[in-house]
């Protein structure tokens, strides 16, 4: 099955360097959102998103505050979620885990690992 | 008798009133000292008020520039991403066209080393990208300055309006929104020894080995 991303983070920038590093490792299908409203929006309407890649730090609705908002809702609350955020800290990772993210990246990234942990999750959902 | 008494009360009464006017004549150099005290401190106070008023003022305006800087900087990244992109798209057709020129003609040293080349230019180009996640991270950091800008802001107006002078929310630069607490991470570092993400790796690893752990206890619990 081909995988459908959302892009979600408050820059510009970084939505566009994720997508590129996306594209790097094979894959071309993604939709962007600007925070979490945003994602949480594309989400309900978008029935063909099947993976989030979402920052932390955004205004409006947090990162955090999204992954809690995804995992509280029936129709879409299964879907594979992975952080990737500037926050380091343990109590942080912690945190993110506990909200039941899948997986953690710590910017800066590489598409290479960007690409470890899309398969990590996908081989761990089979 | 009424008379002595009398006049031992007078005199007790006069006894009284000269130690008064001695304690007087004692306490006016020193009223003195505390008048002349606050002569010099009234204006000294004044030239603090107007120095806090002063500061305050300038506060929106410093938020602004650092504003504008990561502002500057998100437009540059982007041209970056630009000709990046312009570049790999580039390198991608001149790669293809290479293979196969090299399907064509064989194997070819020249060929390979070209080949070679521009496979480290590839690299170079990705880990453009990847330096430019600075932006980011850099733009974080600045949305922590602005944020204890405005924390000083906040501290100094509470002083303005000790001092009953004009609350400086009404100055006419302070309409700035400074960013909400959510927006930013003040520890944002552009750390690319990867020590969070093996953090993270162990910590991920962890919570999913407990995860197992506890599916494994659900299904003896079961049977």
């Amino acid at each position: 099955m081909a995988l459908k991303f959302l892009v979600v983070d408050d820059s510009v920038t970084m939505r566009r360097i994720v997508a590129n590093s996306l594209k790097t490792i094979g894959h071309d299908l993604y939709v962007e959102a600007g925070d979490g409203r945003e994602a949480l929006s594309k989400l309900t309407t978008d029935d063909s998103i099947n993976f989030v890649i979402t920052d932390w730090n955004m205004p409006e609705v947090s990162g955090l505050e999204l992954v809690k908002a995804i995992r509280s809702n029936e129709k879409f609350g299964t879907i594979p979620i992975l952080m990737v955020t500037t926050r380091g800290l343990k109590e942080d990772i912690i945190e993110a885990l506990a909200a039941k993210v899948n997986n953690y990246v710590v910017k800066p990234f590489t598409p290479q690992i960007l690409k470890e942990k899309i398969e990590q999750i996908i081989s761990a959902a089979v | 008798m009424d008379n002595n008494n009398s006049f031992e009360n007078i005199f007790k009464k006069l006894g009284d009133l000269k130690d008064f006017f001695v304690y007087g004549q004692k306490l006016i150099p020193i009223l003195h000292k505390i008048l002349d005290f606050m002569h010099d401190t009234v204006p000294l106070l004044e030239n603090v008020n107007r120095s806090i008023q002063d500061s305050t003022s300038k506060i929106p305006k410093a938020a602004m520039q650092i504003n504008s800087i990561t502002n500057a900087n998100e437009i540059a990244t982007t041209e970056i991403l630009d000709i990046v992109d312009s570049m790999s798209l580039d390198i991608s057709n001149m790669q293809t066209k290479l293979e196969s020129l090299k399907s064509k003609i064989g194997e070819d040293e020249d060929l390979n080393s070209i080949l070679s080349t521009i496979d480290k230019i590839n690299t170079g180009v990705l880990n453009i990208t990847i330096s430019l996640q600075v932006q980011d991270i850099t733009s974080q950091q600045l949305s922590s300055v602005n944020h204890l800008i405005q924390s000083i802001q906040e501290k100094l107006a509470a002083l303005l309006i000790e001092f009953k002078e004009k609350d400086i929310h009404e100055a006419p630069e302070a309409d700035f929104q400074f960013p909400r607490d959510g927006s930013f991470n003040a520890d944002a570092r552009y750390d690319k020894n990867n020590s969070s993400q093996i953090l993270a790796d162990s910590l991920v690893e962890e919570t999913l080995n407990k995860a197992s752990q506890s599916e494994i206890d659900k299904l003896f619990a079961k049977s």
